[in-house]
């Protein structure tokens, strides 16, 4: 069964317990500096490796950027 | 030797050998603002956290940033305190320091921000751990508002973001330093070298700053020049400035001039 989230607003399909790293790598964002908020809770960074997806989540990722 | 010698800057407990605090935006490359924050002598470096776009990937500025140096994230962008919380919370779960720069600007046009939501922020962000660094208009009330509430440090502006206007506030400033009892850092709106040296002299503790080194001609030299007037006023300032009078008072002795009697 194949479960779907949306990421900054975007529907992204994952894999049944796919983890937040899994789908950092999968996006291509697993070097960066990655800030995950799911379901409107921020996510610790330690358990990235950890926290299952389920259908429906709703992520954003953030990163820093320049500003002053 | 520079006035930094014995005389640091501590926030929350924390020292810096270095009074000038920089932003990292607005440089053309990030190469550019690499050499810019290490000429700067900073050892405290502004970021914005933003959502990544998901179809455009751009550089990572942390590959850019000195290793040494204590980011901190700002709020920017959010116009309410329940924002601005959320911001912070997803910078520290994501790795980034717990101190953070709390911006609350609902208006575009003169991105001045929102005291009582910034109040109401600050509140909650202290409770929640965080070391928290206010930017305010230049209001004594409110700054003993947010000391109360447990702010590391109040950052008044000079004048509105970007504007390179300098001390336009400069009397309410003036009485924040002398009633300041966390560190005050004058924040946004200082163009130049003199009014970062200026602010140095009244009495602030730090300045930051971004737009004026990020933009100008030469950026390393800009940031070197603004390191050297950080220190010029803070030196001034610990030495103790003259008074100002009306009058003309000479320099030279009024007697025994070579043409006399």
């Amino acid at each position: 069964m194949r479960a779907s989230v949306r990421v900054n607003g975007r529907a992204e399909p994952v894999a049944e317990g796919e983890t937040v790293a899994g789908l950092l790598e999968r996006l291509g964002l697993g070097a960066r500096y990655a800030l995950v908020e799911r379901n409107g809770e921020p996510v610790e960074r330690e358990r990235y490796e950890e926290v299952e997806l389920e259908d429906g989540d709703r992520l954003v990722i953030a990163r820093p950027v320049a500003g002053g | 030797m520079t006035s930094s010698t014995n005389d640091p800057l501590v926030i929350a407990g924390r020292e810096f050998r270095s009074r000038l605090l920089t932003g990292t935006g607005k440089y053309d490359t990030f190469e550019t603002m690499r050499e810019a924050l290490a000429a700067s002598g900073s050892q405290i470096v502004t970021v914005a956290v933003r959502r990544i776009d998901l179809d455009a990937r751009d550089d990572d500025i942390t590959a850019f940033l000195p290793e040494d140096v204590l980011l901190l994230p700002n709020t920017s962008g959010c116009e309410t305190a329940d924002e601005a919380v959320r911001t912070a919370r997803l910078a520290r779960a994501g790795g980034l320091p717990d101190w953070v720069k709390l911006e609350v600007i609902p208006d575009p046009r003169y991105l001045l921000p929102d005291a009582v939501e910034t109040l109401r922020a600050a509140a909650a962000l202290v409770e929640d751990g965080f070391t928290v660094l206010p930017y305010v208009l230049p209001d004594p009330v409110l700054q003993k508002k947010l000391e109360e509430v447990g702010c590391a440090t109040v950052m008044p502006l000079a004048a509105p973001i970007g504007s390179g206007r300098g001390l336009k506030l400069r009397d309410s400033i003036r009485i924040m330093v002398e009633q300041a009892e966390v560190p005050l850092v004058v924040d946004a709106g200082l163009g130049s070298p003199s009014h970062a040296a200026e602010s140095m002299e009244l009495g602030a503790d730090a300045v930051l700053v971004n737009t004026a080194i990020a933009r100008a001609g030469d950026p390393v030299a800009m940031a070197r020049a603004f390191r050297l007037a950080v220190d010029a006023g803070r030196a001034a300032f610990r030495a103790g400035l003259m008074e100002e009078g009306v009058q003309a008072i000479a320099s030279s002795p009024l007697s025994g001039a070579v043409h006399g009697p």
